[in-house]
Parts: C-alpha cells; structure tokens; sequence
C-alpha cells in the first residue's frame, strides 16, 4: 500500500512553482544585478544568461513561503560547474533564518549536490520530512570550487498540494 | 515611506564633553537623534526606532526598536557622559537587537554616530561590513568630533564595505556655526534615499533655526501653493522695483519722487501691498527732503511724467498673477495698465489725472506738508489745466480695453 500511495504521489507530483508566495520570497547575501527571480521565475530560470549570485561571500539563504501547505518530493539545482552550489541545507517552516542561526536548528535535510545534479539531474529528499510544508528555507553553504562567489541557475521545486493529493489518496485506498 | 527598523548607535564618550559643537558634542548630537526619531516615525508609522549607547561601562541597549517616540525621546534624558566608545561590539549588538524586531519586514538600518576616534583596525570594521552587507543591514554613520588620523579613511572603508545599492551614506560634519542637526537635515539620512522626508525636513528645519530652510520663504508647495506662488511673485515685484528705484536714483541722486510715486499707487489702490515697497522708499525721501517740499513738488510732478513708464513695467508683471485670483482687481489693473499701454510713448495717464485739478488737489491735500492753497501749488495746477483733449481720449481707451479683455 505504502508502495502504490508512493507510486501515486510520485506520479501526481507538480512544479511548486504556481505554489509560491512571491510577496514573502526573499534571499539574503544576493547580488543585487543577479537576483533571485533569475534562478525561480518562469522563463528567467529557463535563460541561461541570467542566474542567481551571491554578493559579499558565498553563501546563499533563500527563504521560499507556499501560499498553501505542500509536500515535497525532490528539487533540481541547475550551476555552473565550478561555481555552482555544493552543500545544500533545506529547513521546511522556519521563517526569517538569518546566517547566524542557521546552524542552530538541524536541517530538515541536506543535499550534496554532484556534477549531474547540477546539470539537471533532481535530488530526490527524505519525503518524510516534507509532508507539511508552509516555507521552504534553502541555505547554500559553499560551492564546488570554493570560489567567492556562487552561481544558481535554476531551482525547480517538485512535489504536491496536500488537499489535491488527499482526495486522490482516500480514491486509490478505497480501489483496494 | 519604506517600512524600517532603526538602531542608533550614540557616543556618549569623554569625546563628547567638547564645546566645538553648541552647546556640547553630546547636546548637539541628543538634537540629531531627536530629530532623526522624529523623522523615522514620521515617514511610515510602522517604523520603529532603538538606541543604544556605545561608551560608558560598555555597550548598552537604553530601548529596543519601539514606534513610541515618547518612551524613545524619554531615555535620552539622564544620560552620562564617560569611557571610551566601542565602535565594532556597538554595532555588533545593533544588529543583535534588529534580527529580533518583532516584524520580520521591517528594513534594517542602523545609524552610527561616530564622535571619538575609531581604534578598531580597517581590516576588522570591514568584516563588520561585510556581515552587515550580508545580513542586508544598512548602515549611516555621522562623521563629526574628533578629527583622528585614519578615522575618515576606516569609516569610509566600513561604508564601502555595508553599502549596498546606495542604501548606507556616510556624512562629515566639521565643527562650526551650523548645528549638528540642521547639517543631517538635508542628508539622504534624513529624507531617507531621496523622498519621503522631505516635508517632515522641510517643518523641521523652519522650527529649529528658523534660518535655514527646506523651502524658499519657509512655506511649503506642497501644502500651501497659493501662498508660495504670492510669496515667490512679490519677491520677483520687490526685484524689479528696486531695479527700477536703482536706475532713477542713478539718473538723478538729488530729486524728490514721491509726487510721481504716490498718485501712482493710489491710482492701484488694490495693489497696496505689492505698491507699499515703493510708497516706503517714496515716503523715506520724503521726510528727508521735508524743507524744499514745493519746488521739489514742481520737479516731481515734472518727474512724473517721466517715471510712470517704470512703475508701469512693475504693474504689468503684477497683473498676470493678480488676474488669476481677483477679477475685480484684475479689472483695475487693466484700467491702469490700458492706459499706460497706449500713452506709454509720449503721455501717461498721470499727466491726465493731474489735469483732473479736483484729484490734484485732493492727493496734495493728503501729501504732509503740503498746502494746496499756496500760490507755487495753485499755478502749477493751472498749467495742468491746458492739457484736457488727452484725458476724454483716454476714457474712452479702458472700456475697449475692458470688453476685450
């Protein structure tokens, strides 16, 4: 059962793009010429000319709400090879994170993003950390090549709305 | 009207006993943060202000960021001077005490008053940058006090490390006759990145020095156009009259002009205010030349015919403002200025008012001094009784004038 739920959820995943409250999106650390629209937006994340950057080191805190709750399934980080995100913290539901404190809550996972990952290829989470997701916080520790700077293509988020998924949950159950 | 958290960061070092500032450093700068409190939670009422001291037995926090500007204003009050000022842990705890405002979207700021002199090396005011910057805290810091070798160098260092887009401004003040808070004023610190501000700067700068102003006359546009736009008129009037008073007294030093001048802003008698200059400068002569009243009278009266070119120039830039706002005075103007258009080459209307012998003698009456029975009086008003033909032309002159108009 838990594998055919599973099955299903993973079938009825969507872009969380539509999802996002755009009001209360911020990042910290952010170039002000390569913002963070330029990595999440549609059609911006899409261009390869234009990309998130961090400003004064190389770290990156992004703070993502959803203006509904959401389950997430995985997420794909698009970079630049040498500059690219390496490490990789996301917090689900803690709001205004600063640098300071982001070392003082474990994170809900961490992600060690590899040269696939950051040509496309979706790190898939620990979904059960994820199953109530009011806001994402997405803490870039450090990049590939140690570099001052780092560089964020494309951030794509993968899951499902609760409600949606409920009601498709309570049909498969009752098919079987 | 950008929704911020402010941190003020006060020197109340031994720095600050000096006098250079009136009446002290220290006063000079409760002035500024008064001031700048006054403003912040004038430009958005959310905004939220905090001060902390940096000197003393150590960094204090006096009130953390509150919209109350009483409580705010009421810990200024018994403060002490002493110790040394800590730059980098005062600036430290400031960010502390703005990363737990109580609403997340308020904007950090955090205004630095630097007295004393700065003993914290470049290198280490620019990590506080960097993490200011990172944090995205801005940062304005006053320059003013002590002029320490290197202090200029490493706090501009510190605001080129903070500064973000322009956010952060560092400002100098140098001691002088100018007071610490009238300087900020006209500071992006005060009017907050170019707009905002400025009305609340403008009032502010009207009641503390009454000198220096924001707005020309001290009235603002914005609130009160009318009376901005009759203000800036009347001086541009005052400009020409006196221009115009410049070049007669430059052609004849010696002669009387008040005969000319007064009929002349009698005639506008609903000009009084924007005449009343030129009946002043024509009054003080009077009285000097008191003595010699009825040959100067001759000579003015000669002058005249001369002179109501002149004014008549002052009482055309006047009537496009005056027509705006009084029809009824707007209809006198274009009596007056009907027939100093069509007489301006030879005859003016002055001449035909003095030949109008009751008017004559009525205004001579008026005139201190003056007896209109004295016989000099009486045959020059007979000579002004040969020019009659000139006067009915000009009646009929102001009724076309009128209709057109």
């Amino acid at each position: 059962m838990s594998g055919e739920s599973a099955s299903a959820i993973h079938k009825g995943q969507v872009d969380l793009l539509d999802f996002i409250d755009w009001s209360g999106v911020e990042c910290l650390n952010q170039s002000s010429t390569h913002s963070l629209p330029n990595a999440i937006k549609q059609g911006y994340r899409e261009d390869d000319g234009l990309h998130l950057e961090s400003d004064a080191d190389e770290q990156l805190l992004l703070y993502i709400p959803f203006t509904q709750v959401v389950k997430l399934y995985s997420v794909v980080i698009k970079g630049p090879e040498d500059e690219g995100p390496k490490t990789v913290k996301l917090f689900s539901n803690k709001e205004h994170m600063g640098f300071s404190n982001v070392s003082d809550f474990p994170p809900s996972d961490v992600a060690n993003l590899s040269e696939e990952n950051l040509k496309g290829k979706p790190v898939l989470l620990k979904y059960v950390k994820f199953q109530n997701v009011r806001s994402l916080t997405i803490f870039i520790e450090d990049n590939q090549s140690g570099s001052e700077l780092t560089k964020v293509q494309k951030i794509v988020l993968h899951g499902t709305t609760v409600e949606t998924t409920d009601m498709k949950g309570l049909k498969k159950i009752e098919d079987h | 009207m950008v929704l911020e958290a402010t941190m003020i960061c006060i020197d109340n070092s031994e720095w600050m006993r000096n006098g250079d500032y009136a009446p002290s450093r220290f006063q000079a700068q409760a002035d500024a943060v008064n001031l700048i409190c006054g403003a912040k939670t004038q430009s958005n009422p959310e905004n939220t202000v905090g001060v902390l001291t940096m000197a003393g037995k150590g960094v204090r926090v006096l009130v953390t960021p509150t919209s109350d500007l009483g409580k705010i204003l009421a810990c200024m009050h018994g403060l002490e001077i002493g110790g040394e000022m800590n730059l980098a842990a005062g600036i430290q705890v400031a960010q502390l005490a703005l990363k737990h405002r109580q609403n997340k979207k308020q904007q950090q700021r955090i205004i630095v008053f630097a007295g004393s002199p700065v003993k914290h090396e470049k290198k280490m005011l620019e990590m506080i940058g960097r993490k200011l910057k990172k944090n995205s805290v801005a940062l304005d810091i006053v320059n003013f006090g002590e002029e320490d070798e290197g202090k200029t160098e490493k706090l501009e260092a510190l605001l080129a490390a903070v500064n973000n887009n322009d956010t952060s401004h560092i400002v100098h003040v140098p001691s002088g006759p100018n007071a610490l808070s009238d300087v900020l004023i006209s500071t992006p610190i005060f009017t907050g990145d170019g707009e905002g501000g400025s009305g609340f700067a403008a009032a502010a700068a009207a009641a503390a020095a009454g000198g220096v102003s924001g707005f020309e006359f001290g009235v603002d546009p914005n609130l009160d156009p009318e009376l901005a736009l009759a203000l800036r008129v009347s001086m541009e009037e005052e400009r020409a009259r006196q221009e115009a008073a410049a070049k007669k007294a430059a052609e004849d030093a010696a002669k009387q002009e008040k005969g000319g001048e007064q009929p002349a802003s009698s005639q506008d008698a609903t000009m009084t205010e924007r005449a009343s200059a030129a009946t002043s400068e024509a009054e003080n002569k009077t009285t000097d030349l008191m003595d010699d009243e009825n040959a100067l009278l001759q000579q003015a009266l000669a002058m005249s015919m001369d002179d109501p070119a002149i004014s008549h120039d002052v009482k055309d830039t006047d009537m496009s403002e005056a027509s705006a706002s009084d029809p009824e005075l707007a209809l006198a103007l274009q009596m007056s200025i009907a027939d100093s258009t069509k007489d301006q080459a030879s005859q003016s209307d002055m001449s035909k008012l003095l030949a109008d012998q009751s008017f004559v003698s009525s205004i001579l009456a008026s005139l201190p001094g003056v007896d209109p029975n004295d016989p000099s009086v009486k045959d020059l008003l007979a000579s002004m009784q040969n020019q009659p033909e000139p006067k009915e032309k000009n009646d009929d002159k102001p009724s076309d004038e009128e209709e057109k108009k």
